[in-house]
């Protein structure tokens, strides 16, 4: 079986300036890279933009606030969060979301599942599992009051998340989480 | 498995970036290359370490950088224009008595730089460069001026 020769000849295949010095300037070639260094400064410059402004989330653009139709509650939150990285969700109930001294809240189960409730304060008087989500239950004496999610998502993508005052209008929240 | 995707993703983000973050001439890193090389490497790291501090994942990341590298490589030396991208080509920066004014600019290459290369080279002024080029690694190359007989 024929091997692999040991040498090859030399050929001239590096460019020459002025026929004597063998450089391999491709000047053509560097100036196109030019251009393309150029169009690619601005395309990150302009990433670093939007990431300022908050459009990978961490920003002014990623925070939302939403209320539920019937007014029972208003969600402070960021629409677009980072995989691995605290938030928190603000659920301030109205006067309507209080019945018998509770307020009994329903989530789906993505708030723990995808966007990694860590944990939610006040500590709930009860939560139940059930109906593909959770729901708490907190004592109240008088309205507004508040609760906060501590999240850290955990899932990459869009997740809704639907959150609703038990016996009033749900609420559907459109989060995405960035790598 | 996903660590290793980061580590991939990372090396080439990296190669990218300090591709076109350009040449800077000098066979030794300047404070200038030094914060980018620390800065850039610790931040890729938190980015590809993630929460996942095991050493399971800095093995499996390792592997990961050291594949990326070897297929970069092996592209390289099968694809002339592929090298040509990661790496770009010798530049001139000085031939004849004339600047490249457009390739110094460019590569943000000055006077005194080549001048210093020129040092090195035991040349001691301008007028006995040559040909001086920017090569691929950053170094610039000095080919002294045959004396007028």
């Amino acid at each position: 079986m024929p091997s692999k020769p040991l040498t090859t000849p030399v050929q001239d295949t590096v460019s020459k300036l002025d026929n004597q010095v063998a450089i391999g300037e491709d000047l053509g070639f560097q100036r196109k890279w030019w251009k393309f260094e150029r169009a690619a400064w601005v395309m990150l410059a302009l990433i670093l933009l939007l990431d300022i402004t908050g459009a990978f989330g961490r920003g002014p653009i990623a925070k939302a606030r939403t209320r539920a139709p019937d007014g029972s509650m208003l969600i402070d939150y960021e629409r677009l969060e980072r995989i691995g990285t605290p938030s928190m969700v603000t659920i301030t109930f109205a006067e309507s979301a209080m019945k018998s001294g509770t307020v009994t809240l329903y989530v789906t189960d993505g708030l723990v599942q995808k966007l990694g409730a860590q944990r939610v304060i006040p500590q709930p008087e009860t939560t139940v599992l059930g109906h593909g989500g959770l729901t708490y239950t907190f004592s109240a004496s008088g309205m507004p009051g508040s609760i906060e999610f501590d999240l850290q998502p955990t899932s990459v993508g869009p997740h809704n998340l639907v959150v609703q005052v038990v016996g009033a209008a749900p609420v559907t929240l459109n989060i995405f989480v960035f790598p | 498995m996903a660590g290793a995707f980061r580590a991939f993703f990372g090396y080439f983000f990296l190669l990218f970036i300090v591709r076109i973050a350009g040449r800077r001439p000098g066979k030794q890193l300047t404070p200038f290359e030094y914060v980018l090389v620390f800065f850039m490497g610790g931040l890729a790291l938190t980015a590809m370490v993630g929460n996942d501090m095991s050493l399971t994942n800095a093995i499996c990341e390792i592997i990961a950088v050291a594949l990326a590298h070897l297929l970069v490589d092996w592209v390289r030396c099968k694809s002339p224009v592929f090298a040509r991208l990661t790496d770009g080509t010798p530049l001139l920066l000085l031939s004849d008595s004339q600047w490249r004014p457009e390739t110094m600019k460019a590569m943000g290459v000055q006077d005194d730089d080549v001048m210093a290369s020129a040092r090195e080279s035991s040349v001691f002024t301008l007028e006995d460069i040559g040909t001086a080029v920017l090569e691929r690694n950053g170094e610039i190359s000095i080919i002294k001026r045959e004396q007028d007989l």
